[in-house]
């Protein structure tokens, strides 16, 4: 557990006025650039250390790393930290990139190349020169790199930020699968809701230097406050347990509560934990339950919350409904809006056209 | 070359080297401080260094003989350390060399330092490097051209050294008297063969030293930072 409580300010009047808590998994500290997020991971590896002015505070564990009675140095945090670019020695191959980290181990808990080399599909890579690298090959050296070198927790400041979309999926599933096979937290800095919500376990939103929201990302995800400025990726994230799989026509069932959800999948899926994406835009609401229809997931839901809607300005609604105890999102027009005559309380059907399975990484 | 040339040769390349291996060990703190450093006195260290460029060195001989002299505080206190007086010897002529070529080794170490990214430095701190382990396992490999390049210059400017020496140290055949004063002293006494083979081994030493430093410099810049390859 990383417990900060920071209180700065910069020439030009920006400040930054954070308490933060950061346990187990993965904690992202997600928002718009320039509101502080960089600032945050860098105090808390030792990478600034602000003026004397400034309150910091910063505990890790047992070991106070800032504060009235000192500063420990980044090279003593055992951190491990994923910055934006590689930053990976240029005078060294990949290979020796990863046995610099080696050689300065902290822990003797820290995972072995093999292991490291198998998580982030490294083998290939090996005798690479690093500017031979394409970013998101760079990225996972660099996360391997961090890892060997013993951390206790990892840092990571928009890892996926200076690589392609495409590389991005493919980096994300690897970041996931440190999150299920190591015990290590991992303190996730982005600007990009699509990754928060397929890894993070706990979202803060930072806004102009102070925690605007925060809570799980099952509550974050589907939250109308912490969401009215998305737009087209907007989706909620559901947690599931897989307990059915339909060879023939290739879905696997999950239960939802008490209900069901049919997720496209090309082989069996079992166990509990898994996380279900549900983008707003693919949610429609009908008062009476569809007959006949080509739309697989129908639930029962109740109307939890909706947007003010502000005439003139904007077509759409979000209407925050629930779903047993859990909450999804639909944007529906506020003609709908009007013409169903939703109000709070008021239990619909929704139909669900588009679903994704995510990770299963759900602590 | 007769022998008293050769001693010149010898006595060269040792000051050559001394001053350069000093310099080392002395100017590249400076050049770190003066490369990362973002203090305001900088600008007050950065001229201050770069003045034997364009100072006659017969200036600075002026000030060093002045400051040399045995009744001086600097020669006063060299004759309580080592017992021996210090203006004429080999030992002020490296004193000399070392201010006077500190300029060449600083100004392409700083900007070798300057170019090298905060974010690498960050990295190796956060993969548990010291700042003395950082210095040597991350800069000197990452900054080697600007390592190379510096430490040939001073060398070279150091073996080219004149008006320093002439105030400073005098003639004195194995302490004091390099090539370029032993130049000096043939032309004067019109031996113009020996004045030639100094004078054209110079030009020829020089050239190559010098074609060596760029021609290094341009295979590293290609594909940079390709220092590994193989």
């Amino acid at each position: 557990m990383i417990s900060a409580d920071i209180h700065i300010t910069r020439p030009g009047g920006f400040t930054l006025d954070v308490q933060l808590h950061l346990g187990d998994g993965v904690s992202a500290l997600y928002g718009p650039s320039g509101a502080g997020k960089t600032s945050i991971l860098r105090l808390l590896a030792g990478l600034e250390r602000g003026t004397g002015d400034d309150t910091i505070n910063i505990r890790a564990d047992d070991v106070e790393w800032q504060g009235r009675r000192g500063f420990v140095p980044s090279y003593q945090r055992k951190i491990g930290y994923v910055f934006q670019r590689p930053q990976l020695f240029p005078h060294l191959n990949v290979e020796k990139n990863l046995a610099y980290a080696i050689k300065r181990v902290r822990s003797d808990q820290a995972p072995a190349l093999a292991q490291v080399q198998e998580w982030l599909d490294l083998s290939e890579l090996l005798d690479k020169r690093v500017d031979q690298l394409s970013g998101g090959e760079g990225q996972r050296v660099a996360i391997g790199r961090a890892l060997l070198s013993g951390a206790r927790y990892l840092l990571l400041d928009e890892p996926l930020g200076s690589v392609d979309q495409a590389a991005r999926w493919r980096i994300l599933p690897y970041l996931a699968r440190l999150h299920r096979e190591l015990d290590v937290p991992m303190i996730y800095v982005s600007h990009s809701l699509d990754e928060v919500n397929y890894l993070a376990d706990v979202v803060y939103m930072i806004e102009s230097g102070r925690v605007a929201a925060a809570g799980s990302v099952f509550e974050t995800s589907a939250s109308l406050e912490f969401n009215k400025n998305e737009s087209d990726s907007l989706a909620a994230v559901v947690h599931c347990k897989a307990v059915n799989y339909d060879a023939a026509f290739g879905l696997a069932e999950f239960s939802l509560g008490r209900q069901s959800l049919y997720v496209a999948s090309d082989g069996p899926i079992t166990g509990s934990g898994y996380r279900v994406r549900i983008p707003a835009r693919d949610v429609s609401i009908t008062l009476v339950k569809p007959e006949n229809t080509s739309i697989l997931n129908i639930m029962v839901a109740t109307v939890d919350d909706m947007e003010e809607p502000v005439p003139l300005t904007g077509a759409s609604v979000l209407v925050r409904l629930a779903v047993d105890d859990q909450f999804i999102l639909a944007r529906i027009t506020r003609k709908s809006l009007s013409h169903l005559g939703l109000r709070k309380g008021l239990e619909v059907y929704v139909q669900i056209k588009g679903v994704a399975l995510l990770t299963d990484n759900v602590s | 070359m007769n022998e008293a040339d050769f001693t010149a040769l010898w006595l060269t390349v040792k000051l050559a080297t001394v001053t350069t291996i000093i310099l080392v060990i002395v100017a590249t703190p400076l050049a770190w401080w003066l490369g990362r450093t973002q203090t305001p006195f900088k600008i007050l260290i950065e001229p201050l260094v770069a003045l034997p460029i364009v100072l006659p060195p017969t200036v600075m001989g002026f000030y060093l003989l002045i400051a040399f002299a045995p009744e001086s505080i600097v020669g006063e206190f060299w004759q309580w350390l080592t017992g021996q007086q210090l203006a004429f010897t080999f030992n002020a002529l490296v004193i000399g060399s070392v201010i006077y070529s500190l300029p060449f080794y600083v100004q392409p170490l700083q900007v070798a330092f300057e170019n090298l990214e905060q974010g690498l430095l960050d990295a190796a701190a956060t993969l548990g490097a010291n700042p003395v382990d950082r210095f040597f396992s991350l800069v000197v490999p990452a900054c080697r051209n600007g390592f190379i390049t510096a430490g040939c210059l001073a060398f070279a400017h150091t073996i080219g050294e004149f008006g320093i020496v002439l105030m400073i140290g005098g003639s004195i055949p194995g302490e004091t008297r390099v090539l370029s004063i032993a130049l000096f002293e043939e032309v004067e006494t019109l031996n113009y063969d020996r004045a030639h083979t100094i004078a054209g081994s110079l030009m020829v030493f020089a050239f190559v030293l010098l074609l060596l430093v760029y021609s290094f410099n341009r295979h590293f810049k290609l594909g940079a930072p390709g220092y590994n390859r193989k």
